[in-house]
């Protein structure tokens, strides 16, 4: 299954897997399963989650009004329960990735002050 | 809560399934199924802890650890049965009394009327200072109606006790004349037929009770003819059975029944009857733009030089809901203050109790503390405690308000407006809710404090030692002496109630009106003239006076107004006299056991032209001068015959009026007071009833009682307000000696050590009693000096609740002291004596 070797991987931030499953979410529906597989495809296996700990989180985020679940279908037409974002969510989302892309460009700031050329 | 057991329900499905699917992807990878489902198990990590954690993040913290502070709770408070029950019946009684007080409250004086704008009615009467009522003549209510523009209707109403006969029986009922635009005031929609216009004639409405009891839910009913007091009538409409008559009753008093038909006003009544006016404000009219309106109408209808009987009568208008309230409000204040008190002081006993028990805990709380308890989780521990025991209590009040509510109904007096209708509703529930919740929290506070502040060390330290100490202490001999003030404060009201009450039951022995039976009976004016009217009366007489056993009998008659200007004539005439008229027959002195002081009675043969007076009257007019023989003018000169020694026959509750009594020949009065005087009274009421029926069947008597009970009502609402004080006074006093006793027996328990060592030195068993019972008689001083300056502070606001005596009586005052020293003293030297006869040795050894 995993393609990298373990110390390759990194370790997720708090608060950062529930930014990844808004986003996943963003879409569409999906279940938790497919939930697992498309966070750990679009980061290239680079993050470590631990398929369970998307549960916690998913009952979080319901708690929290960012996401729902329903009853509903799978394709081959097993029943599953979907989450899908609510209006709530998709704002939440859009306020994390900002936050997420200030902090990211912050670090690489710091990180290299060279390029910056002010000694 | 749904959402969390919604999100939950499948949790376990919900996994399951994230395996399955895992699974079948790594078998499709080319996995063994069994190596396929344990790599699904590891990539997804501990399912149990998942599930955990996943259940976690809907856990709230506060709940599960209230539960388990209450399961605690509820542990504590079983371990120690005899602190419960005290406690838990000690605040039933407090939140039972204070609940029915307040429910009382709530129906009399919270409750708005169920009338169409009850904000917008108003009392329109003209006060009558001899009845003491608002009384209006009802031609000046139809000249109102008709003559003001502040109102969208001006309704009147007078009691009237009729007959009403139908074809196959008749039977009396409680009625009024509702006149004007009493129907659209009150909003009243018939249940069937209609409400009579306020033009017709002749018209009847019943109550639904009526149309039940004595029609049979007959719907025919409607439409069909009566005869009300033999006039023919006919029944127009039925009123639903949730419509109440809800004005001011001042009758009520004598009549507590319902209402239970409404007539049409005949125009031969109108003339000379006087009745209760209720109007309805328009909108945009202010009550003293109406009040103004209604006083410049009142002027141009009598203008104030003729002598017209009512001149005396002032005008007084306010909002409807003050005029029936006024009565009850004050006394209901001071109940509820009374019941605050009395709660009061239940908490301050149950937090002195759980100090007590607090130095007990010291420990096993330092333990707690020690292992790692928040001290924040810790003091919400003993307030949870507090609290279930509060509710606990609260509880056991509901029910027991429950009881006394109706209790109070039964007792109460009818005069209390809507008391009848007091219950236990969403707001006395709330109400309740609130005083268990201050009550709980409020005893919870101390040892709150108490524990909040112990040093570990110490209490660790000492526990092991085994020592209660003096922990706490202090603030019980606080909390015990303002609970003595709080008793002296509600014994000395109670006091003064009682007082009062004593003074009003007080009378003459030759005054005996348990062997006086006296009633009413009213001849319809459009059937009687006055020449049928002077037949009725020697008849009625001729056959009272022959039952068998009747010693006397007599007929008396009190015009509605009653205060003409009386003055002597020879002084200055502008010197009058409020006065009582009274037109009596000799029997009727007779019959009420009066006293001549001076003079000589009225005799059959007297005409007008003579009176007696009573000595109120005889002093107001002429001082200490002998009255006999002077001419008093009512404005018509008559002449004194005799003095009358004072008498309270009617109201207990009010002091002597000035009365003059005129012989009983002239008068064109229907409202006969008959009263009959027999050694023995038993079978008299039938026999009166026989007789009467054999002049006019149809006018049978009304209000049948003896003066004993008659008296008994006119006072109901002191015996109601002495009832409920004395209770509550009782209670305070209960539970201040067992809090001093409480205090002082544990005190004595916590020096034990020290009285040993005291008397192993040669300490006299009177000395250790005088050390005990002195810190006892301390704490009651104190507490008596405080209470009297609560009480002589407080108690003022009881004066119109008096009668008789000053709030400030200093002999209440003492002797509501004196007691409560007297219990002081019997509490300390209980466990005085105890503690003096304690061994040194064992004392010593104990330690």
């Amino acid at each position: 299954m995993s393609t990298k070797d373990d110390a390759e991987r990194i370790e997720l931030l708090q608060g950062t897997l529930d930014l990844l499953i808004l986003r996943t979410l963003a879409p569409g529906p999906a279940h938790g399963h497919a939930i697992a597989k498309t966070i750990e495809r679009q980061s290239e296996d680079v993050l470590q989650v631990e398929q369970g700990s998307l549960y916690p989180a998913l009952h979080r985020l319901i708690k929290r009004g960012w996401i729902s679940a329903d009853e509903g279908t799978s394709e081959n037409n097993r029943r599953a329960k979907f989450y899908r974002l609510t209006a709530k969510g998709r704002r939440q989302l859009h306020v994390e990735t900002t936050k997420w892309e200030k902090l990211a460009r912050a670090i690489a700031n710091v990180l290299k002050p060279a390029q910056e050329g002010s000694v | 809560m749904r959402r969390r057991r919604r999100a939950l329900a499948d949790l376990d499905q919900d996994i399951r399934d994230h395996l399955e699917r895992e699974t079948q992807e790594n078998i499709e990878r080319g996995m063994s199924p069994g190596e396929a489902r344990s790599a699904a198990l590891r990539k997804f990590g501990n399912v149990g802890l998942i599930e955990e954690q996943t259940r976690a993040v809907w856990r709230r913290p506060w709940v599960d650890q209230l539960r388990q502070d209450l399961l605690f709770a509820f542990r504590i408070l079983r371990r120690a049965p005899g602190f419960t029950a005290i406690a838990v019946l000690t605040l039933a009684v407090g939140i039972g009394l204070n609940t029915a007080v307040f429910s009382v409250v709530n129906s009399v004086l919270l409750r708005p009327l169920e009338y169409p704008h009850p904000e917008r009615l108003v009392w329109l009467g003209e006060y009558d200072p001899a009845v003491h009522h608002d009384m209006v003549m009802l031609s000046d209510a139809a000249a109102w109606r008709t003559n003001t523009r502040s109102y969208n209707g001006v309704a009147s109403y007078s009691f009237q006790q009729a007959v009403i006969a139908t074809s196959r029986t008749a039977f009396p009922v409680a009625a009024v004349f509702a006149d004007g635009d009493f129907w659209s005031l009150t909003g009243a929609t018939p249940a069937l037929g209609r409400r009579f216009s306020p033009d017709e004639q002749h018209g009847v409405v019943i109550s639904w009770d009526l149309f039940q009891r004595q029609f049979g839910e007959d719907l025919h009913v409607v439409g069909s003819a009566v005869t009300v007091d033999g006039g023919a009538s006919t029944i127009t409409g039925v009123l639903p059975k949730n419509f109440r008559f809800q004005f001011p009753r001042w009758w009520i008093a004598r009549h507590p029944e319902p209402i239970e038909a409404y007539l049409t006003l005949p125009p031969a009544e109108a003339q000379h009857r006087a009745g209760q006016v209720v109007g309805s404000l328009k909108p945009e009219v202010s009550i003293s733009q109406a009040i103004a309106e209604l006083e410049s109408l009142q002027r141009s209808l009598h203008p104030p030089n003729a002598s017209q009987p009512n001149s005396r009568a002032t005008l007084h208008v306010e909002m409807l809901y003050d005029q029936l309230t006024s009565g009850a409000r004050r006394a209901l204040s001071v109940l509820l203050a009374a019941g605050g008190l009395l709660l009061l002081m239940v908490s301050v006993n149950i937090a002195s109790l759980l100090l007590a028990r607090a130095a007990s805990r010291r420990r096993e709380l330092a333990i707690r503390l020690a292992i790692g308890a928040g001290r924040f989780r810790a003091l919400r521990q003993i307030l949870v405690e507090s609290l279930t025991l509060a509710f606990a209590g609260g509880a056991a009040g509901l029910l027991l308000a429950r009881w006394t509510i109706l209790l109070l109904a039964r007792i109460g007096p009818a005069s209390i407006p809507r008391l009848a209708e007091a219950s236990i509703d969403l707001r006395v529930l709330a109400f309740t809710f609130c005083i268990t919740l201050a009550a709980g929290i409020l005893f919870g506070i101390a040892p709150g404090f108490v524990l909040w502040r112990t040093n570990l060390h110490d209490a660790l330290k000492e526990g092991a030692r085994g020592i209660g100490g003096l922990f706490g202490l202090r603030i019980r001999r606080v909390l015990v002496a303002g609970e003595l003030a709080l008793a002296l404060l509600l014994l000395t009201g109670a006091g003064l109630l009682l007082a009062s009450f004593l003074r009003m039951t007080a009378r003459p022995a030759a005054f005996t009106p348990e062997k006086i039976l006296t009633m009413k009976m009213r001849l319809p004016p459009a059937r009687y003239s006055r020449a049928m009217q002077q037949r009725y009366r020697d008849e009625l007489l001729r056959r009272l006076a022959s039952i068998p056993g009747v010693e006397a009998a007599g007929i008396s008659v009190q015009p509605m107004f009653c205060c003409a200007p009386a003055f002597p004539a020879d002084s200055d005439p502008n010197q009058t006299h409020l006065l009582h008229q009274n037109f009596a027959t000799p029997g009727y002195f007779r019959a009420l056991g009066m006293e001549l002081r001076k003079g000589r009675w009225l005799t059959d043969s007297d005409k007008d032209g003579v009176i007696l007076l009573n000595e109120s009257m005889a002093w107001e007019a002429f001082g200490s001068d002998d009255p006999i023989g002077r001419t008093l003018k009512t404005p018509q000169p008559k002449v004194v015959v005799g003095v009358l020694a004072d008498l309270r026959y009617t109201k207990l509750d009010a002091h002597v009026v000035p009365e003059i009594f005129l012989p009983f020949d002239q008068p064109m009065m229907f409202l006969f007071d008959i009263a009959v005087r027999a050694p023995n009274l038993s079978g008299i009421p039938a026999a009166v009833r026989r007789e009467m029926a054999a002049i006019d069947a149809s006018l049978p008597p009304y209000d049948v009682k003896t003066l004993q009970e008659a008296l008994a009502d006119s006072i109901s609402s002191q015996r109601f307000n002495l009832f409920l004080l004395g209770s509550f006074a009782l209670s305070a006093f209960v539970l201040a000696l067992v809090g001093i006793y409480g205090v002082v027996t544990y005190s004595v328990a916590a020096r034990m050590r020290e009285i040993g060592v005291r008397m192993a030195l040669g300490a006299q068993r009177r000395n250790v009693i005088g050390m005990v019972v002195r810190e006892g008689v301390t704490l009651g001083l104190a507490g008596i000096v405080a209470g009297l300056a609560a009480s002589y502070s407080f108690t003022r606001l009881m004066t119109s609740l008096l009668y008789g005596v000053k709030a400030s009586d200093p002999r209440i005052f003492a002797a509501a002291s004196a007691i409560l020293a007297v219990t002081v003293l019997f509490a300390s030297w209980w466990p005085a004596r105890r503690a003096a006869s304690i061994e040194p040795v064992i004392a010593l050894r104990d330690e």
